[in-house]
């Protein structure tokens, strides 16, 4: 087992350092940031002047040398704008980031459980039918439509909630049901499916022939025989969460990671750039170690494999 | 049913909690009242201005954005300011200013302000700000506007001497433009760290809390020196996305918020919008500079003369814009009335079969920027689709912004490219930026132009400075360096609780403002 988690670490390791390579190459092919920090009337002196101070005008090697020296002792330099610490300013804007996608997949589960459950058994009603088919819906709309729709009615038609910003309970309210469309609709039919699967097992037919009460039989028997598979999509899903903040970070203006990223990418502030990008790397490989060691806990095949 | 009611109490504690953890958690509800609830001044909540994109800093002097500037101008005074309509300069904590010589600038300077920490101002920190500037660690980004400052020199408690290397005419632009008066004492007590983050001038707001992305909250400078500011409280919210920010202003969380896009401006009522043409010209470079037929003056003539300018701005602008024939607008201080290219597709056709050419061997590239200008990568195809009825091939590239400007200064852009500037309101830092072959968005140089470019700056005589540009002008529209589009129009949504009056040079000063 040891042996197992120490090759899962290296290769967490290993897909850190890749996308970090990736994305300080690719944000690289996109310019130079000199060109929007300085007034349009800077002379072509001065241009050069800045890049040397910025050390722009080293070769690529040398400056992704650098990059991964600091980067390795958590140093990625400052704000190019603000002078601000990378890191500092990204870690700031986590617990904005967290909140929003913990809140949602809170209420994904809370929603989609009891929902999924209900739905496999029923199946083959119009209720079923009706959840199928919603879940589809939920899963096709793009976040940042759905995100505008409930702004529409909800704050601008309505004027329920706030339309923008955070800082209270009520500027969560839009921003969580946003993110958590998506997951609700994979989870209710995941959860249909795993449920279908124990329900039509050989077992639960007995103990229902025995006379069980159904909800005993749904809640003792079916449900939790299914929430291993359930567990494991919510952990992965936790990762496609703080993805899709991003998005809805945007569209809501929540101040969180997702939008700092997204401002300083236009900004072309590379420090921060890359140092959100390695803490969201980190997150999603240290989600997917986690699983998997977790898995092979449970299942010692995986680790023999 | 006891079940999903624990299962509610844990969900709300959970987010309560969750939310508690955030920093600025906004318990007063103060933010969220009805800008239409109340007409009276005094039980008005804070005024909400909703806004594009945050500050990068909060130090004067430092990053030259438009959003920084105009959100820190309500802390900070300028020494000379622009009048909000005709763009004159008029006297803020500069009292006079004269050239005593060539290269030297006096300034006298307002007594008795004080900034809001108590300090007095004095010509000390006129001194201090500038040598921020000029201070190549500070790394501001304002320094290459300020090369040709040599010294600040301290004549007495309220005057002051700017000595220049060169005869530098345009100094007092730079004053108005860029300057912001900050505290030294604070600054070097607190640090740059921390003046970044709390400001101190003499504005007439002082800073309440900052959170960056967030919101940037004021209230008034009880001790102003132009007095008590009109409205109480400031709040400037960030709302990135235009959708957001119009639901915002129709909810009635915001009162105030610029650039809507002029194809949703019909979503409004007609007296919640409010226009004004900008300083800001759009135009379409036609660049000498790049290798191709643009090198020859009768293509350049010919693409003027079959680009149909008006009615590009009257079907896709909608009319939100006005009209420019020349490089400068009409609120330049030099601006000379320069002759229209006509729409003439015929003689367009003529002219590129006497350059040598038939239009339909010519393909030309165009880059633009999207979402940059008002219907940029829009008013890009529709001028590829003029010059495709007379013919020419035009491939259109769009551009993400950053691209856009580097592959500019970078001289890699195709034959032609779509830009904008401004807000420019001398003559001097158009002409010179977009017509030298140093400069870094020139798309044209003739050497002629460009020696008669360098004499006119240097000129103090303002009627000769008057007749150099103006000549200028007309040689550039003969050379059809480009084609010259429009003045863009800044369309704002305003409230009607809101008493505000749009400004020529895009800012939104609080103090001009009222509760109606």
């Amino acid at each position: 087992m040891l042996d197992f988690i120490i090759k899962r670490l290296i290769q967490v390791v290993i897909v850190v350092f890749l996308a970090l390579t990736a994305v300080f190459f690719l944000i690289r092919l996109s310019g130079d940031p000199t060109t929007l920090f300085l007034p349009p009337d800077a002379p072509r002196e001065q241009i050069e002047e800045y890049r040397e101070l910025l050390g722009f005008n080293r070769p690529l090697y040398v400056q992704y040398t650098d990059f991964m020296k600091g980067a390795i002792q958590g140093d990625f330099g400052e704000s190019l704008r603000s002078g601000d610490d990378a890191l500092g300013l990204v870690l700031e804007r986590m617990p904005a980031t967290f909140q929003l996608a913990f809140s949602a997949l809170l209420l994904s589960i809370i929603i989609a459980i009891p929902l999924g459950v209900l739905s496999a058994y029923k199946r083959n009603t119009l209720f079923d039918k009706a959840s199928v088919g919603i879940t589809v819906i939920g899963q096709a709309i793009p976040s940042f439509w759905f995100g505008l729709i409930l702004i529409f009615i909800f704050a601008a038609q309505l004027k329920l909630f706030p339309s923008s910003g955070g800082g209270s309970v009520n500027h969560m309210v839009l921003p969580v049901i946003t993110l958590a469309l998506y997951s609700v609709s994979r989870f209710v039919r995941f959860t249909r499916s795993a449920m279908l699967d124990v329900l039509n097992k050989d077992y639960i037919r007995t103990t229902k022939a025995a006379g069980t009460p159904t909800s005993t039989l749904i809640m003792k028997y079916a449900l939790k025989n299914s929430l291993i598979p359930i567990l494991t999509l919510i952990a992965l899903d936790l990762g496609v969460l703080l993805g899709g903040a991003v998005i809805t970070e945007a569209v809501f203006s929540w101040p969180g990671v997702g939008r700092l990223l997204h401002q300083s990418l236009m900004n072309r502030d590379f420090p921060i750039v890359l140092a959100g990008v390695f803490i969201i790397a980190i997150i999603y490989a240290v989600i997917n170690f986690i699983t998997d060691i977790l898995y092979a806990y449970v299942n010692p095949q995986i680790r023999v494999k | 049913m006891r079940k999903n009611k624990v299962l509610i109490t844990f969900l709300l504690i959970i987010t309560m909690l969750l939310a508690a953890c955030t920093e600025g958690t906004n318990v007063d509800g103060n933010s969220s009242s009805s800008p239409d609830s109340s007409s009276d001044a005094n039980s008005q909540g804070p005024l909400v201005i909703g806004f594009e994109a945050d500050a990068t800093t909060l130090l004067a002097n430092h990053d030259v954005n438009y959003t920084t500037d105009t959100l820190i101008r309500n802390i900070y005074d300028p020494l000379i300011d622009r009048d909000s309509q005709t763009a004159e300069f008029v006297p803020v904590l500069a009292e006079e200013w004269k050239n005593t010589d060539e290269k030297t600038w006096y300034l006298k300077l307002k007594e008795g302000i004080k900034f809001h920490n108590g300090a007095d101002f004095n010509a000390n920190a006129v001194k201090f700000s500038i040598d921020y500037i000029l201070d190549e660690s500070n790394g501001s980004f304002y320094r290459s506007r300020w090369a040709n400052v040599e010294e600040v020199v301290v004549l007495s408690d309220y005057e002051v001497e700017i000595h220049t290397s060169v005869p530098f005419p345009s100094l007092i632009q730079r004053i108005a433009e860029d300057l912001l008066i900050m505290e030294p004492g604070y600054v070097e007590e607190a640090g740059i760290e921390k003046a970044s983050s709390e400001p101190v001038g003499t504005g007439a707001y002082t800073f309440v809390e900052w959170s960056r992305d967030n919101h940037l909250k004021l209230k008034a400078f009880e001790d102003y020196w132009q007095g008590k500011p009109g409205i109480e409280e400031v709040e400037f919210r960030i709302i990135p996305e235009f959708s957001a920010r119009m639901s915002a202003f129709m909810s009635g969380e915001i009162y105030l918020f610029k650039n809507i896009p002029v194809d949703s401006v019909k979503q409004f009522e007609s007296n919640e919008v409010k226009q004004i043409s900008s300083s800001r010209i759009n135009y379409l470079a036609l660049s000498n500079l790049v290798d191709g037929p643009l090198k020859d003056v009768k293509v350049r003539q010919a693409i003027n003369h079959a680009i149909n300018a008006n009615e590009l701005l009257e079907t896709v602008l909608s009319g939100y814009g006005s009209r420019i024939t020349g490089p400068l607008s009409q609120l330049n201080a030099d601006y000379a009335e320069t002759k229209e290219y006509d729409y003439d597709p015929d003689l367009a056709v003529k002219l590129i079969e006497e350059a040598g050419y038939s239009p339909e061997e010519l393909t030309l590239t165009l880059d633009t920027p999207s979402g940059r200008y008002p219907m940029d990568s829009h008013i890009a195809q529709a001028i590829a689709s003029q010059l495709q009825s007379i013919g020419i091939n035009v491939e259109v590239r769009v551009n993400e912004w950053g691209q856009h400007l580097e592959k500019i200064q970078k001289r890699e852009t195709g034959d032609m490219y779509i830009l904008g500037w401004g807000p420019a309101f001398d003559a001097q830092s158009t002409i010179e930026n977009l017509f030298t072959l140093e400069a870094p968005y020139s798309s044209f140089y003739q050497e002629d132009i460009e020696k008669k470019i360098k004499e006119t700056n240097q000129l103090f005589d303002q009627e000769a400075r008057y007749a150099g540009y103006a000549e200028l002008q007309q040689q550039l529209v003969e050379q059809a360096a480009w084609v010259p589009l429009w003045q863009q129009a800044d369309l704002y949504a305003v409230k009607s609780s809101l008493n505000f009056s749009p400004r020529v040079d895009e800012k939104m000063n609080v103090f001009e403002m009222s509760w109606n």
